[in-house]
């Protein structure tokens, strides 16, 4: 690391940029939650069902963040592996009142981490319990206990409850992801 | 960085081409730079261009490389780069037909297309379109609706030519959109509303009327766009081609207003619509031709060309309403723009005077060196129209082309001039020696072995005919000695057939031949020891037979003969008889008077015929019940023989296929009625005496629209009267089941019985003939001694030509020595015809006609079957 490069450090003036890759089932809202990072004049006001992937950009504190949000229709999974092998950090939404289809993103969230582009590394991976508004939703703890997250040992993640139509929980989440991608930045150097 | 390396190799390296050397796994290597964090968009945009680079120069990319490449290219939407972005379209594009998956940048395609970035949204809609199917298109329909009519013009134009592709597959769906269409017809752009119509045409176009009211809808309302105008001319003149009196039509009054349009553009598009219209007049012609006189001495050099284009294509057809165009025409000789030039000249020897000729043939040859082969080809095309036109002006004219010959050229070039230089040999005997002359000039120094081969070929068939044949001698051994194997072998041939003919070179050639037998080529060695044999031995029977008539078999049958005789153990002798005959109708489809220039479009489909009867073959052993008769080798297949009228329910065409034993009858059945499902369809024939009936085979299932064959074979009565004159009556039997129109599903599984009479089935003498050609006739008819002789006073001809005709088709046989063409103004005429009968039998007959008072003909039969002969004598008259 140059002198310079160290000084920006310091200063809070040093950037990053990252992709993320933003996963989940259908209608777990993805695309909403992207949605709530952009900028006033950007925002779309109506949020279709995604048929493949978009790119948003968005910025927290001195991270760039460029989020591939991959549709979750079933025909559609099998393609994100294709984002794998480049991506610095994973979000994966989860739909906190779907609870019959827990199954089906546990399964979703098992194939992912066995990939062989994600399996060894120590990539973040951020859940976001969603819809936390809805009035049959569940905790976070539940999900986390329901999709076994605690055997997640070679990864840091983390799960908070969030409402991608408020922007509730979000900023949080996001906080703690760009932490966690100064850390594992800084340890690959 | 990169960017810049590559600068400075493209400065000091010679290749001109920075994307010269590329290899593609490098490319591929380098297409990773997609997969970044952050994105370097110039590096990124040289990388794409390598890919699509790679591509388009036919680079095979497999399905894993495209995709992988695909998904990395996916990637680079993060970037905001307008230049990449477009080069992110373009590769989408590329690669959609090869990637898999590739449904995945659709919402991203969306999102563009949508946008507010109005650089990206045409490019979107186009590459979005490439990538949907059929069930995407219906969730992006409404996006697609509202680019139509968006303001931009760039934006609709990429969305209406994109509906248009799009008709080809999910035709039902644009249909839809036709109030959108029409809306984006009235826009102001001229790109627009050009785009529009076409997809507004597309969408109609099966439905006539429908395209009669747009057009006559869209000729009132005055269009700006002169491109739509230039398009509405096209589908006008297409509507007035298909009326009946297309002169009266409001359409034809549109097409003439349109040639006192404002745009040059329009006016040019009316005046090559008229002109090519099918049953036009001089009259109607002639305000076009005018229009594109003025156009010929326009300062543009494109208006120059397409006008003098067109007035070349008139010339054929109206040569006379071209004349007045002459003065102008001259005055493009000296154009600066040789293609005019070229085109100027053609066309002035098409409409000019036989006087004129010589000054044009000096115009020609002072720049002749300096056009390219292509238009030296139009010019040579031009010159053997005339030369059929002007049989007088043969000396000049093959000087010129002698001259030609000598130049430098392409095989096409070199090809086309001998091509003239045979057709002009084969036409006006004046001219035969010094053509040959010529020709064996031109292959002393040939280096296209094709040619030679060819040549070599027409001077052993013409050579020994002429007054001095041993001249040519000294060319043909010349090639024996100097050539490779191909041409070595052709010019022994030749040889042989000059010591066939005259019999005072023969032994001079035998020393030749002797000489050839030391040949290294096998080819050679084979053609020269069977050839010494054969003119050694003496025996004249043995070198007509081998020498003098060449191959009567077509060669693709006699081909499939041998493979499957080959494949079953068998100790008989292969039987050559069996062989379908090589048919001769191309020969015949040459005009018999000399009509320029039609010469180009009118053979080419009879060519086909041997394939044809080959393929017939084929049938027959896929379908058991014809396998199980053994019929043995086809001998001839007739032409189609409609048995109903063109536009009834059920229309059925029948073909007569004869076998030596049996007759094949073809019936092409069709079903045109959509609510119908027809099945167990077979043809009943009315079996006359001696025929006996062998086989039927019915269709099992006729649905609308996929046409299907039935069957009927019947064997030859053993007396050949009645087999050469039947009348077969036929009528059609089926089940008729109802069906839905749609699905063609029946309505119940219950049907009823019906027929339809069908038209009588001929059979008449002609079908047991099959034409072939002589070359040597009277050798061949010395051959056979086995005669008949009858005298006939024909009452249904009035000229030698017409009866001539008359005899021809009634008897089958083929014309040699082309003896069919009569000259004019002679009141007596003989005509040698030649072919064989069912069976492998060979007839010869000479046809003397007199003219006094309606036709006399003296017919003399030879036959090897004195019954054969009988019969042809007897059914003449």
């Amino acid at each position: 690391m140059g002198i310079f490069d160290k000084l920006a450090g310091l200063l809070g003036l040093r950037r990053r940029e990252v992709n993320v890759l933003v996963v989940g089932l259908d209608n777990s809202g993805k695309s909403t939650l992207l949605n709530h990072f952009k900028s006033e004049e950007s925002k779309s006001s109506e949020i279709v069902p995604t048929i493949g992937f978009n790119v948003e950009k968005f910025q927290n504190k001195n991270v760039g963040f460029t989020a591939f949000d991959m549709s979750g229709q079933g025909r559609y999974r099998s393609l994100w592996e294709h984002y794998y092998r480049d991506c610095q950090g994973i979000i994966f939404v989860i739909d906190s009142s779907d609870k019959l289809r827990f199954v089906v993103a546990k399964d979703e969230l098992d194939t992912l981490l066995q990939h062989p582009d994600i399996a060894n590394r120590r990539i973040p991976v951020l859940f976001f319990a969603n819809k936390m508004d809805v009035k049959e939703a569940m905790s976070a703890v539940k999900i986390s206990a329901a999709l076994g997250l605690d055997r997640i040992s070679n990864k840091p993640w983390h799960i908070c409850a969030s409402n991608a139509i408020t922007g509730e929980g979000l900023q949080e989440g996001v906080e703690w992801l760009t932490g966690q991608i100064w850390e594992y930045v800084d340890r690959r150097r | 960085m990169n960017f810049k390396r590559d600068k400075k190799e493209e400065e000091s390296g010679e290749a001109s081409n920075p994307f010269g050397n590329l290899e593609k796994t490098t490319v591929l290597q380098e297409a990773r730079a997609f997969n970044d964090s952050v994105i370097n968009p110039r590096k990124c945009t040289m990388i794409l261009s390598k890919v699509l680079y790679l591509l388009n120069q036919g680079e095979v990319f497999g399905t894993t490389e495209a995709t992988e490449t695909f998904f990395a290219i996916t990637k680079l939407f993060q970037s905001k780069d307008p230049i990449l972005r477009r080069m992110v379209y373009l590769g989408i594009k590329e690669l959609s037909h090869i990637a898999e998956d590739v449904i995945i940048v659709t919402s991203s395609l969306t999102k563009d297309m949508t946008g507010k970035e109005d650089l990206y949204r045409g490019a979107a809609i186009r590459a979005l379109c490439t990538i949907t199917d059929a069930s995407m298109l219906q969730a992006l329909e409404r996006y697609l609706k509202q680019a139509i009519v968006d303001k931009l013009p760039h934006v609709s134009s990429a969305a209406l030519v994109r509906s248009y592709h799009l008709t080809s597959g999910s035709g039902e769906l644009i249909k839809r959109w036709v109030s959108e269409v029409q809306e984006a017809l009235n826009s102001d752009n001229v790109m627009v509303q050009y785009h529009a119509l076409g997809v507004l045409y597309h969408i109609r176009k099966a439905d006539r009327l429908a395209v009669t009211k747009l057009v006559s809808r869209l000729t009132k309302s005055h269009m700006k766009s002169p491109f739509a105008v230039s398009l509405l001319i096209r589908i006008a003149a297409k509507l007035v081609d298909e009326e009946e009196k297309p002169l009266d039509s409001p359409f034809f009054d549109f097409l003439e207003s349109c040639l006192r349009h404002k745009s040059e553009l329009v006016i040019f598009e009316a005046a090559h619509a008229i002109i090519n219209l099918k049953n036009v007049t001089a009259r109607e012609i002639n305000p076009a031709v005018s229009v594109l006189q003025l156009f010929c001495s326009s300062p543009k050099p494109a208006l120059r060309f397409a006008a003098v284009r067109t007035l070349n294509k008139v010339a054929i057809s109206h040569p006379t309403s071209v004349t007045n165009c002459n003065v102008d025409l001259e005055n493009l000789i000296t154009d600066s723009n040789r293609s005019i030039a070229t085109l100027a000249i053609t066309t002035l020897l098409k409409t000019g005077a036989e006087s004129s000729i010589d000054r044009l043939m000096k115009q020609i040859a002072s720049f002749v060196s300096e056009i390219s082969d292509e238009f030296k080809v139009v010019v040579v095309q031009a010159i053997k129209s005339l030369c059929l036109k002007f049989p007088r002006k043969h000396a000049t004219l093959m000087s010129f082309l002698s001259a030609l010959l000598r130049d430098e050229g392409g095989l096409d070039y070199k090809a086309a001039i001998a091509d003239t230089i045979i057709t002009i040999i084969e036409e006006n005997p004046e001219a035969k020696e010094t053509g040959l002359a010529h020709l064996s000039e031109f292959i002393e120094d040939c280096e296209h072995t094709v040619l030679a081969v060819r040549i070599l070929n027409l001077l052993g068939k013409e050579g020994p005919k002429t007054k001095q044949p041993s001249k040519y001698i000294r060319y043909i051994y010349n090639r024996v000695i100097l050539e490779q194997a191909p041409v070595r072998a052709a010019a022994v041939s030749a040889l042989a057939q000059f010591a066939a003919h005259c019999p005072n070179l023969l032994p001079n050639i035998l020393v030749l031949l002797m000489r050839c037998q030391m040949d290294s080529d096998d080819e050679v060695r084979d053609r020269a020891t069977l050839y010494f044999q054969l003119l050694s031995s003496g025996d004249r029977a043995l070198t007509n037979q081998f020498i003098l008539n060449n191959l009567q078999q077509s060669v693709l049958a006699l081909e499939k003969a041998l493979g499957s005789y080959l494949q079953g153990p068998t100790d008989a002798p292969f039987d050559i008889k069996t062989v379908a005959l090589a048919s001769v109708t191309s020969d015949e489809l040459k005009p018999t008077v000399a009509t320029p220039g039609i010469l180009k479009t009118k053979p080419a489909e009879p060519k086909k015929a041997p394939v044809k009867e080959v393929s017939f073959l084929d049938e027959v052993s896929n379908i058991p019940d014809l396998a199980r008769l053994q019929l043995g080798g086809l001998f001839k297949t007739c032409t189609k023989q409609p048995l109903t009228e063109s536009e009834t329910e059920y229309v059925v065409t029948s073909t007569k296929h004869v076998f030596s034993q049996h007759l094949v009858l073809q019936f092409h059945v069709q079903n045109t009625l959509p609510d119908q499902l027809l099945e167990n369809v077979k043809v009943q024939l009315d079996v006359p005496d001696g025929f006996r009936q062998v086989a039927v085979v019915a269709i099992p299932k006729l649905p609308y629209g996929t046409p299907a064959n039935a069957y009927c074979v019947l064997a030859w009565p053993e007396d050949l009267e009645v087999a050469s004159g039947a009348t077969i009556g036929a009528t059609l039997k089926f089940i008729v089941k109802d069906c839905d129109p749609d699905t063609g599903v029946p309505d119940s599984d219950e049907g009823y019985d019906d027929e339809y009479v069908l038209e009588d089935v001929d059979v008449n003498l002609s079908d047991h003939i099959f034409g072939v050609t002589r070359s040597n006739f009277a050798a061949a008819w010395e051959e056979i001694t086995t005669e008949r002789e009858e005298t006939y006073a024909l009452s249904n001809a009035n000229t030698i030509p017409e009866a001539v005709k008359n005899i021809v088709d009634f008897l089958g046989l083929h014309p040699c020595d082309r003896s069919d063409r009569v000259p004019e103004g002679k009141s007596s005429h003989a005509v040698a015809l030649a072919g064989v009968f069912r069976g492998g039998i060979e007839i010869l007959a000479r046809a003397k006609l007199v003219l006094s008072d309606g036709v006399n003909l003296q017919l003399t039969v030879r036959a090897q079957d004195e019954l054969v002969a009988e019969l042809i004598t007897a059914s003449v008259g």
